[in-house]
C-alpha cells in the first residue's frame, strides 16, 4: 500500500517538473522571436506550446538513459527518484527565481546522481556514463552553438549588408517563425522524454511494469506532454528577458542565426545520440550571434552568470536530492517521509512563486 | 584498468555531430540570406523594370526558400526517427 502512495508522488512531482520545465525553457525557445518582435509574446508562447505538446508525442525513443546509463539500476527506488526529482525542480525554481536559464536535464540528472549516491554510496553512479552522456556534450554542445551561430550571423550581414533593412529585417522575422517552431518541436521531444522516462522507471522500480517488457504508457505520454506544453504556455518572463534582452541585443537575422545554430546542433546531436541539454545549446548560440557582430556587443556579465549557474547545476541539484533522500529516511522507509518532504515543498514553492510576485510583476520582454 | 576517452565516448560521432551541426548551422542562415538577398534585389530591379536580372533573382530566392524548407523537413525526420 506505501508503495503506491509513494508511486502516486513520484508520478505527481515528476509532472511538476515536466511543468518546471516547459515554464523554464520556453525562454530557450520564444525569447529570441520575442525580442526581435518576429512574434507578439502571447502567439509565440502559444505556438510553444502547442509545438512542445506535438515534439513530445510524435518521438517515443525514451529517453531514460537519464537514470540507466548515468547510475546503477539497482539503487533506483521511488523514494530515489522522489527525492532526484525534488532536487531538479528546486534547482529549476532558484534559477528560476534569479532569471538565469540554467539546464532542466542537469537539475534532473543531477538530483537522481545525488540521491542514488545517499542511498547506494559512490558505487551507484556510472562514472564513465556520467563523463560521456553529460559532462563531455555539456562542453561540446553550447561551444558548437556559439561558433555556428557565430560564423552564421558574420556570413549573413556579408550577404545582406547592402539591401535595405527594413526588407532583411522582415524577412528574417519571418524565418524566425520557422526557426522557433523547429526549435519548440526538438525542446518537446528531448525534454519531455525524459519526465516520460522518469515516470516509467518508478512503475518499474515499483513492479507495475515488467523491465523485460519496458513501454510507456499511453497515460505517461499524454500526461507529460499536457505538463510541459502548460508550463511552457505559463512562460518563464524572467528568463525570456535575460536570455531576449540581457545577454545581447539582437535584431532578427541575430535571432535567426541562433535559433538556426541551437536547432542545427540538438538535432546533429540527437541524431548521432549525444543527450544534451537544449538551455545550454541555444544561450551559445544566443552569445555567438552577439560575438559574431562584434565581441562587445555581449555582455559578458551576464555570460559569466549563466555559464556559472550551469557550473553549479549538477553539484548543486545533487545536493539537493541527496539532503532530500536524507530527510525522507528520517521518516523511515514507508511513505511519510515522500508525504511529509513533498507537502514542505509544495509550499516552498507557494512560498517563492509569492515572493517573485511580490517583487514585481511579469517583465515584458520590451 | 585505465579507462580512455575513446572508451567513454565515440569520437567518430564527436566529429560527425561537429561537422553536421556546423553546415546546417552555417549553411541554413547562409542560404536563407541569400534568400532575402536575392528578393531584395528582385523587388530593386523589378522597380527598375529590368525583368531578365529580375527573374533571375527570383529563381534564386525560390531555390534558396526550398532549400531551406527542405532543411526544416530534414530537422523533422531526424527528430521522429529518434
Amino acid at each position: 500500500m506505501h508503495n503506491d502512495v509513494v508511486l502516486v508522488i513520484v508520478v505527481g512531482t515528476a509532472l511538476a517538473f515536466d511543468f518546471t520545465n516547459g515554464f523554464h525553457d520556453t525562454a530557450n525557445v520564444v525569447a529570441t522571436s520575442i525580442s526581435t518582435r518576429a512574434m507578439s509574446p502571447r502567439l509565440a508562447i502559444g505556438v510553444a506550446s502547442v509545438l512542445n505538446f506535438v515534439g513530445a508525442v510524435i518521438s517515443l525513443a525514451v529517453a531514460a538513459t537519464v537514470a540507466q546509463d548515468i547510475v546503477s539500476s539497482d539503487a533506483i527506488t521511488p523514494t530515489v527518484v522522489f527525492a532526484g526529482l525534488i532536487g531538479a525542480i528546486s534547482w529549476n525554481l532558484i534559477t528560476w527565481y534569479f532569471g538565469l536559464p540554467s539546464s532542466s536535464s542537469h537539475a534532473l540528472i543531477g538530483g537522481v546522481v545525488g540521491a542514488a549516491w545517499a542511498a547506494a554510496g559512490a558505487s551507484a553512479i556510472l562514472g564513465n556514463g556520467l563523463l560521456g552522456k553529460v559532462l563531455i556534450p555539456a562542453l561540446i554542445a553550447p561551444t558548437l552553438a556559439f561558433i555556428a551561430g557565430g560564423s552564421a550571423i558574420a556570413i549573413c550581414y556579408r550577404i545582406v549588408a547592402a539591401q535595405r533593412p527594413g526588407l532583411v529585417a522582415r524577412g528574417f522575422r519571418l524565418g524566425q517563425v520557422a526557426s522557433g517552431g523547429l526549435l519548440a518541436l526538438a525542446h518537446g521531444t528531448n525534454d519531455a522524454q525524459k519526465t516520460m522516462g522518469v515516470i516509467t522507471l518508478a512503475l518499474v522500480a515499483n513492479g507495475d511494469i515488467s523491465p523485460n517488457h519496458f513501454h510507456v504508457p499511453t497515460w505517461v505520454v499524454i500526461s507529460a506532454a499536457s505538463a510541459i506544453a502548460l508550463g511552457t504556455y505559463v512562460g518563464g518572463w524572467r528568463i525570456i528577458r535575460t536570455m531576449g534582452t540581457r545577454i545581447i541585443r539582437m535584431d532578427a537575422a541575430q535571432g535567426f542565426s541562433a535559433q538556426g545554430a541551437g536547432a542545427a546542433v540538438i538535432l546533429a546531436s540527437s541524431h548521432f545520440g549525444f543527450p544534451l541539454s537544449t538551455t545550454h545549446v541555444i544561450s551559445g548560440g544566443v552569445m555567438g550571434a552577439g560575438a559574431g557582430k562584434r565581441l562587445s556587443a555581449v555582455r559578458w556579465g551576464v555570460a559569466g552568470d549563466i555559464v556559472t549557474a550551469w557550473l553549479m547545476t549538477l553539484p548543486a541539484a545533487a545536493a539537493i536530492g541527496a539532503l532530500t533522500y536524507g530527510i525522507t529516511r528520517v521518516f523511515g522507509t514507508g511513505s511519510a517521509g515522500p508525504v511529509v518532504v513533498a507537502v514542505v515543498a509544495l509550499a516552498l514553492a507557494a512560498l517563492t512563486f509569492v515572493r517573485r510576485a511580490q517583487q514585481g510583476a511579469p517583465v515584458p520582454a520590451r | 584498468m585505465r579507462t580512455t576517452l575513446a572508451e567513454i565516448i565515440d569520437p567518430t560521432a564527436v566529429w560527425q555531430t561537429i561537422v553536421a551541426a556546423l553546415v546546417a548551422g552555417i549553411g541554413v542562415t547562409m542560404v536563407f540570406s541569400i534568400g532575402i538577398f536575392a528578393i531584395a534585389r528582385f523587388v530593386e530591379l523589378g522597380r527598375e523594370e529590368r525583368p531578365v536580372g529580375a527573374f533571375g533573382f527570383a529563381a534564386l530566392a525560390m531555390v534558396a526558400l526550398i532549400a531551406c524548407l527542405a532543411a526544416i523537413v530534414v530537422g523533422i525526420i531526424v527528430m521522429t526517427s529518434k
